[in-house]
């Protein structure tokens, strides 16, 4: 019926809203055959009353009164009594005095204690009197209904009284549904991010509490014997408290064992019974509390289970429900994470074999290094550089890049490193010792049909009886190394010689180079001379700039002076992509080991009037 | 030679180790207080702490060039060593990560922060200076870490401090950050939605209490929706190409400039543009002023006249004449070179 549609779109008549307004100007002067229905004003019920027949019923000129100025010649007076009582609406109408005058069938069945010929307040329904307001309805006998108070003429009254049972519980659903799905939305987001298996265990109970528990317990699938445990607990504010800890799977109660089998429990209440037995349900006691048990999937096996328990609500076949869908997502996340682990247990072992390995202890050395690969979330790249203690008393020492990039390129530095290891044992000379690395890289990449090749230094240092050292460099193809003097000024080392692995008996440079005491040498690789930076993000640092650099830092300590590189091509960067950059940097510190204290505080160094602002 | 129990009485021969770049004197000097049963986090406190600040402003004084700045900083990081092998702490409590935002090279505060929480009893990784987001969020996810904690020197840095928060967020890892780059006060960081800790003591505080950790306010960035920030990023390369054209107009001498010089004031000119972006970022014309007001007194005690500052505040205002919060804050920032001193020419 259309017109009750009309009508329960009317919200209640005392709020006056804009759309009850334009509905009842709409109808007026309509006849209430077409299929509406208007709500008079208490205003405009009065106005009409003096055209209004005093008896009960007909209700007809209270409603829709014809207007006395403009009889309607063709019109046919309904049975009003017989149309209010197809009306949804039931309808009570009251005299001056409060007493029931008449009470619509709808009306005697939605509020039996409602009766004609005894005063309303007799009900004993003080919503109906208007003494207490509930605009979103109440419940009464198991429905739920709304009333609505419209007062008539000659202080008579008026209640309609809608039954919005359905209505109402529809909107519930939808909005218990929304709130389902926003539930899940937020999980899947937070789920999908924590890697780390701890961690998404830990997410998991967390997210758990409040909307679906006051405690969960996540049990994870036990590994060796022994179980891992998450519980997330309601505190007082939003965010759960949340603990874990081991257990001998031996000691977790039956439904748990049954549920990390795959089946979900279905007696719940011995269930209840084991978790407070088992110290689960801190607060809780068995009486009060009802809960469930969802296995997680995981890959073949469960990958765990999550217990919930809460004082409030049973959990009803759409709470199941929504338990299971989170199961499910979170079972999702911890096989994720622990995939994820796995995997990343391989990768760090491979890593760390091929990480630089920092340059051995060697007396009258100081020694510095700088490291950053291209690629930010490995720690390996295709630059490498190393030192290994020769017996004498020297050190070999190299630095060099590999062509192409990542990990394939991090794999070949694996097998050079491990090349020279091998090598420097048997020719300490250090253009010899390049040439045997030539030829061992060529064969092996020749084998295997690679093409790889490396630039590199490679250097011997050994020290004097005065404090200084003595390299003696050989180059494969490399960017010339620096050596920062005692006065301050910065050399290029003339270095040359061609790349290592592309041809036999290649060209190798050999130069000698003497570091007194407080100098230094810088071997770096082209990610710092070829970043690409500036106002644009296109322009190469280069050589001079490298060269400003370090020119006035040749008291630095090498540590300090590779950082010192590596920040200010990181600068230069400003976050853009970059190659590998590495640095390695000798100093010699004297016998002692130790360098000589300055005496007095160091001359002022030429700095640019601009400066560098951000240093 | 018997040492002081009192941490600021070794200040002046820690400064003189700096100084001379000594690094065994410098260890000597706080193995020295710990010898005479000075608690190692008061000597990195009292001591290592003050001591740097005070390298920094004779760096901003100009008595220190940035090469002896490094190399102290490279002591007292040595120092700090000394001081966390001597007491050696065992980890009775969960993983803090510490680590620099990406870009930030300023690691010795935040590594003072990591030695106190490992004398606190937590396992600490210290992932040091500049680290890249997609570097720590790939070790959180190696690691599980009950918290991390990052520090940003310079406010310049903010927007890039923002997205590393999150990103850290998004592995569930709660985040607690520090350091002068959130505002003396941690302004920014509530602005962030961060927790905040003023101190190495405070941060520790609040890595304790997990609660107050995850309780912080939502980010309040509404502002961002005028897209100032997204454009000021956009067009930076030719804000600071048209600065670059306006110098030269304006101040014929530049001509004259050794590419190490242009390095240098195309690098403030853009420092200039960062520190602007990341004021409307925050949407705070305190942070623009404050940097301009240190800029001025950098430059001016590098013999450039701040009046230059103003001018190509003045040029920045012009070239970006439909940016209301940007210009707002540029003519702050250009009374500000008033009030610091600045003449214009």
């Amino acid at each position: 019926m259309e017109h009750t549609a009309y009508i329960r779109e009317v919200p209640d008549g005392d709020k006056g809203s804009g759309a009850q307004l334009v509905s009842a100007a709409d109808v007026r002067g309509f006849d209430p055959g077409d299929g509406r229905i208007s709500t008079p004003s208490a205003g405009r019920a009065a106005a009409r009353s003096a055209g209004a027949p005093a008896g009960l019923p007909p209700l007809a000129p209270d409603r829709v009164g014809p207007d006395p100025a403009r009889p309607d010649p063709d019109r046919v007076d309904p049975a009003w009594s017989e149309v209010v009582e197809h009306f949804r609406e039931g309808l009570v109408v009251c005299d001056a005095d409060g007493v029931v005058r008449h009470v619509s069938p709808v009306a005697e069945r939605l509020l039996p204690e409602v009766s004609p010929g005894r005063p309303l307040a007799a009900s004993g329904l003080a919503v109906l009197t208007g003494a207490a307001a509930e605009p979103d309805g109440f419940g009464h006998h198991g429905r739920r209904l709304r009333i609505r108070r419209v007062p008539l003429s000659g202080s008579r009254s008026c209640l309609y009284v809608e039954d919005v049972t359905d209505s109402v519980s529809r909107a519930d659903a939808l909005l218990a549904e929304r709130a389902r799905s926003a539930f899940l939305a937020v999980v899947g987001e937070k789920l999908g991010n924590p890697l780390h298996p701890d961690r998404a265990a830990a997410a998991v109970v967390r997210l758990t509490v409040p909307t679906l528990a006051e405690v969960a317990v996540l049990v994870l699938a036990p590994r060796s014997g022994r179980a891992r445990w998450w519980r997330a607990t309601r505190a007082d504010d939003e965010s759960p408290t949340v603990d874990s800890g081991v257990l001998p799977a031996a000691a977790l109660p039956p439904a748990i064992v049954e549920g990390l089998s795959g089946v979900e429990p279905h007696a719940v209440d011995w269930l209840v019974d084991q978790a407070v037995e088992a110290g689960w349900l801190p607060g809780l006691s068995a009486r009060e509390v009802t809960a469930r048990v969802v296995p997680l999937p995981g890959r073949d096996a469960p990958a765990g289970v999550l217990l919930v328990a809460r004082r409030t609500r049973w959990y009803d076949d759409a709470d199941v429900e929504l338990v299971r869908a989170f199961a499910a997502r979170a079972g999702a996340a911890l096989t994720t994470a622990v995939l994820y682990r796995n995997q990343a247990e391989v990768a760090d072992t491979l890593q760390a074999s091929l990480v630089p390995v920092e340059p051995a202890g060697v007396a009258g050395v100081q020694w510095g290094t700088a490291y950053r690969p291209s690629q930010a979330s490995l720690r390996i790249g295709g630059d490498f550089y190393g030192a290994h203690r020769l017996a004498d008393g020297g050190a070999v020492f190299f630095l060099g890049d590999v062509s192409g990039k990542g990990v394939e390129a991090a794999v070949f530095t694996g097998q050079l490193r491990q090349c020279l290891q091998a090598l420097y044992r048997v020719e300490p000379r250090p253009g010899s010792l390049l040439k045997l690395l030539n030829d061992a890289l060529l064969e092996t990449t020749q084998a295997h049909g690679q093409g790889r090749f490396a630039t590199m230094v490679l250097g011997v240092v050994r020290p004097h009886r005065d404090g200084g050292l003595s390299l003696t460099l050989a180059g494969g193809g490399h960017l010339p190394p620096l050596v920062l003097r005692h006065g301050g000024e910065v050399e290029t080392v003339p270095l040359s010689g061609m790349l290592i692995g592309v041809v036999p008996d290649p060209r190798i440079g050999e130069v000698t180079v003497r570091l007194a005491v407080g100098e230094t040498c810088l071997l770096y690789s082209d990610g710092v001379t070829e970043a690409r930076g500036g106002r644009r993000g296109d322009e190469q640092f280069g050589q001079d700039r490298l060269v400003h650099a370090v020119t006035g830092c040749h008291r630095m300590p090498a540590a300090a002076l590779a950082e010192r590189v590596e920040q200010v091509t990181c600068d230069w960067l400003a976050h853009g992509d970059h190659d590998d950059i590495a640095v390695l940097a000798l100093r010699a510190t004297g016998p002692g080991g130790r360098p000589r204290r300055h005496l007095h505080s160091v001359p002022a160094v030429p700095e640019d009037p601009a400066g560098e602002a951000t240093s | 030679m018997t040492a002081p129990t009192e941490p600021y009485r070794a200040f002046g021969d820690f400064l003189a180790c700096l100084e001379e770049a000594d690094e065994y004197g410098a260890i000597e000097v706080v193995t020295g207080l710990l010898d005479a049963g000075v608690p190692a986090e008061r000597v990195l406190l009292d001591l290592v702490a003050p001591a740097q600040s005070e390298v920094g402003e004779r760096w901003a004084r100009n008595e220190w060039s940035v090469a002896q700045e490094h190399a102290a900083t490279h002591i007292s990081e040595r120092a700090v060593a000394a001081v966390a092998g001597y007491a050696a702490p065992r980890p009775t409590r969960g993983r803090i990560v510490v680590a620099c935002m990406d870009g930030e090279w300023h690691a010795l505060p935040p590594r003072l922060v990591a030695e106190v929480l490992r004398l606190r009893g937590w396992q600490v990784t210290f992932l040091g200076a500049s680290v890249p987001a997609a570097h720590l969020v790939s070790y959180l996810h190696r690691h599980d870490a009950h918290a991390v904690a990052l520090a940003c020197a310079l406010p310049m840095r903010l927007p890039q401090a923002h997205r590393m928060v999150e990103a850290c967020r998004r592995s569930d890892v709660p985040v607690v950050v520090g350091g002068r780059g959130f505002g003396v006060d941690g302004r920014w960081a509530r602005r962030l939605g961060v927790a905040w800790a003023p101190d190495a003591p405070g941060a520790a505080g609040l890595v304790a209490d997990e609660r107050a950790l995850r309780r912080v306010p939502p980010a309040d960035l509404s502002h961002l929706a005028d897209d100032e920030y997204a454009s000021l990023v956009k067009r930076r390369g030719e804000l600071i190409d048209s600065a670059v054209a306006d110098l030269r107009a304006r101040v014929p001498s530049v001509g004259e400039y050794t590419p190490a010089q242009w390095d240098a004031t195309t690098g403030d000119l853009g420092y200039i543009v960062d520190f602007l972006a990341a004021a409307v970022y925050v949407d705070d014309g305190e942070l623009f002023t404050d940097f301009v007001t240190w800029l001025v007194a950098i430059l001016t005690s590098r013999g450039v006249p701040a009046g230059s500052v103003a001018a190509t505040l003045g040029h920045y205002r012009r070239v970006l004449r439909d940016f209301p919060r940007a210009g707002r804050f540029l003519a702050l920032g250009a009374a500000a070179t008033v009030a610091s001193g600045g003449v214009r020419h």
